[in-house]
């Protein structure tokens, strides 16, 4: 048993296996660190996750013909804030204007709804191919195969991320956000508009989702209902690491990631989503806040 | 006039206008115009229409001496079984249609065609190819079949995938549907009828996009060849998921392996896929020649999205206004009666149907009818073209 273990590590297969897992999970990743900011700031969360994403590819696909791949993600990127701050203003102000315990779910959930079915009749229900911008060849590492889009992917969620880290740590904007996480009343009583900061992080996160999208897209295929499968996962990947934590995000998602090839390879591919969901009750009943999450005392 | 005649007159005028629109033959038309099959769906819906306006023109069906015009109740299905079933309860009672052509997935057939039945209206399953399809009712059936079942595809893959090209190890990609696994378990059936056994069966859900885990399994296992059972656009991630791990065994599956899905967006890592067709788009018949001129002048298309399900659709139509000919009638249980006798030969895009169904077999296409395709150049040609060469272009169903 020892022995076969011992030579899967060495083996190009098990690498190879890692390697995609690390590039689907780095995917679940970036969606969750969007639910992720959301909830710091708010203690909401867009249910529309995986719909930002999905418009953001879709917008990317209409976009780039007239430019480049590489000019068209500021216009995602704005589309992104633009489309975060819609959601924020029709579906969670209200809610949480009233201290509404379920509003801004059943708003963000039918909001995505709405971007689903409005996607569908722009774009239509047909999945579309993304032109990719790097080339489709995979590069060979010791036997160990990747697409140059999948790097892509990998380097621009680590960039996204940490670039949003640094704004957090370094702006005076992103102190404000932070501040706002930490204590909410407080932080509106030391004179921050809370309100236009609770904004800026739900336009934030669907930045990250569109920006997601557009990295994806090339891999995956586009279209209306490319969304709704990713942003259930990222969300179980969000309970997994923890929401309060965008680092868990991230670690959860590369769990997840390389949970399902690995026991699709060396179990069933057909029961490959099955350790994840067990991974995710057992977090839920031993560990609330997530692998990584700080656990909060509710005060009433 | 008062009011009161003045509404009586009115009331008597709609009455005559919609006596008129009565007249009409009213056949429903179902299938996913969009979503993920949609590009069978509406080749299959503009191959209906294309039949039916040619009819029309051409004076209608003769229903006991008198030219009737074909009007057709299109609805959308969506792909959607509950969606399916509204469409069968709202086409049979509230539009009163002689029959109902159509149905691209076998969930949706098998879920709607139950009300057709009950109401003893003849449904033309035209693409649906779920082996159960046809056979889900016994004697008196009202579902006909115009497109190969899995059970005549998956002998014919494993025919070609064995015998014809002499792999050893096959590898099964199904995927979790209904469709793929039930096209697994037939797959299964005719490998062990050749004595062979897959070397590695694996599965994947609609809307995976990383298939490294089950293609490193089938390579592992040493396979040489894929048999597939799924939609386009997760064909597609198999082909491009084997380019991303260096490794290339050619693909062997069913029809859908010629959707516009698979073929765009597997672009060069799709060529050479080989799957059974009942028709190809190639002017082989001046029937053939006929249909595709008619059908990229009508539609303004060059590649038909999917050729086969275009051809059968139209067929399905000329069989089914040959039988409302020949019962002189519009009644469930005559046409049905008719199709199960049909006199008269009918050349079709496909083949010449010459007695196509009878009581007991409601399959118009047996065994010999396809052939298979190979995508080359990012179209369907034929991947043996001695098997179509000459006379052997139009193959028709055997005499029982």
């Amino acid at each position: 048993m020892f022995e076969y273990l011992l030579s899967q590590l060495v083996s190009p297969v098990f690498w190879q296996l890692i390697a995609s897992g690390v590039a689907v999970g780095m995917i679940y990743g970036v969606i969750a660190f969007g639910y992720q900011l959301t909830f710091a700031t708010s203690k909401t969360l867009n249910f529309g996750q995986g719909e930002a994403l999905m418009l953001g590819a879709l917008v990317g696909l209409t976009v780039a013909p007239y430019t480049s791949y590489w000019l068209m993600l500021p216009v995602v990127a704005a589309f992104g804030l633009l489309q975060g701050s819609v959601v924020e203003r029709l579906g969670v102000r209200q809610a949480i204007k009233i201290k509404s315990e379920a509003g801004w779910i059943m708003a963000t959930i039918a909001l995505g709804i709405i971007f689903k079915n409005l996607a569908e009749n722009i774009w239509g229900r047909d999945d579309l191919k993304f032109p990719p911008p790097i080339s489709e060849k995979p590069l060979s590492f010791h036997g160990v195969n990747v697409l140059p889009m999948e790097l892509v992917i990998v380097a621009g969620a680590i960039i996204m991320m940490l670039l949003i880290e640094l704004f957090n740590r370094r702006s005076i904007y992103g102190k404000a956000v932070v501040a706002t996480s930490n204590d909410r009343d407080a932080a509106g009583l030391m004179g921050i508009n809370t309100g236009l900061v609770i904004t800026f992080s739900y336009a934030l996160s669907s930045l990250t989702a569109a920006i997601a999208g557009v990295l994806v897209a090339p891999v995956t295929l586009t279209g209306a209902t490319m969304g709704s499968a990713l942003g259930l996962k990222a969300f179980a990947v969000a309970i997994i690491g923890g929401l309060s934590s965008g680092f868990g995000v991230v670690v959860g998602g590369l769990i997840l990631g390389i949970t399902e090839t690995l026991t699709g390879y060396y179990f069933s591919t057909g029961y490959k989503d099955v350790p994840g969901l067990l991974l995710l009750l057992a977090v839920l009943s031993i560990k609330p806040s997530g692998l990584f999450g700080k656990s909060a005392i509710k005060k009433v | 006039m008062t009011l009161k005649t003045g509404f009586a007159a009115l009331a008597a005028t709609l009455a005559l206008a919609s006596a008129a629109a009565a007249q009409d033959i009213k056949i429903g038309l179902t299938g996913p115009f969009t979503g993920g099959s949609s590009s069978m769906g509406v080749s299959m819906r503009d191959g209906v229409k294309l039949a039916v306006e040619e009819i029309n023109a051409a004076g209608g069906v003769d229903v006991g001496g008198k030219k009737t015009k074909i009007t057709l109740i299109e609805r959308d299905d969506e792909a959607k079984n509950e969606l399916g079933v509204q469409i069968a309860q709202e086409l049979i009672n509230k539009e009163k249609v002689t029959a109902t052509v159509g149905f691209i997935n076998t969930g949706v057939s098998l879920a709607s065609q139950r009300f057709y039945q009950e109401a003893e209206i003849p449904v033309m399953n035209n693409v649906a190819t779920g082996t159960l399809v046809a056979k889900q009712f016994p004697a008196p059936n009202y579902i006909f079949r115009t497109s190969a079942n899995d059970a005549i595809q998956s002998s014919m893959i494993v025919d070609e995938a064995i015998v014809r090209q002499g792999f050893k190890k096959p590898a099964i990609m199904a995927d979790s549907t209904n469709y793929g696994q039930l096209g697994r378990t037939d797959l299964e059936a005719a490998l062990a009828a050749k004595g062979v056994k897959a070397v590695a069966v694996e599965k994947f859900n609609v809307k995976d996009t990383d298939m490294t885990a089950q293609l490193l399994r089938a390579k592992e296992a040493g396979a040489d060849v894929l048999l597939t059972y799924a939609i386009g656009p997760e064909l597609a991630q198999l082909a491009n998921g084997m380019a991303k791990l260096g490794w290339k065994v050619p693909m062997i599956g069913s029809w859908t392996l010629s959707m516009a899905s698979f073929i765009d967006t597997a672009g060069a890592n799709g060529e050479g896929a080989i799957m059974p067709q009942t028709f190809i788009q190639q002017p082989t018949t001046p029937k053939r020649k006929a249909f595709i001129e008619a059908y990229q002048k009508a539609y303004k298309v060059d590649r038909i999205a999917s050729p086969v399900s275009a051809a059968q659709g139209y067929d399905s139509v000329y069989l089914l206004a040959a039988a409302i000919e020949q019962a002189k009638s519009t009644e469930g249980p005559k046409v049905r009666e008719a199709l199960e006798n049909l006199g008269k030969k009918i050349e079709g895009v496909v083949t010449i149907y010459d007695k196509p169904f009878s009581k007991d077999d409601h399959e118009a296409i047996s065994g010999n009818i396809p052939v298979m395709g190979i995508i080359k150049g990012g179209k369907v040609e034929p991947a043996h073209p001695e098997d179509i060469a000459g006379d052997k272009a139009v193959r028709v169903k055997p005499k029982a």
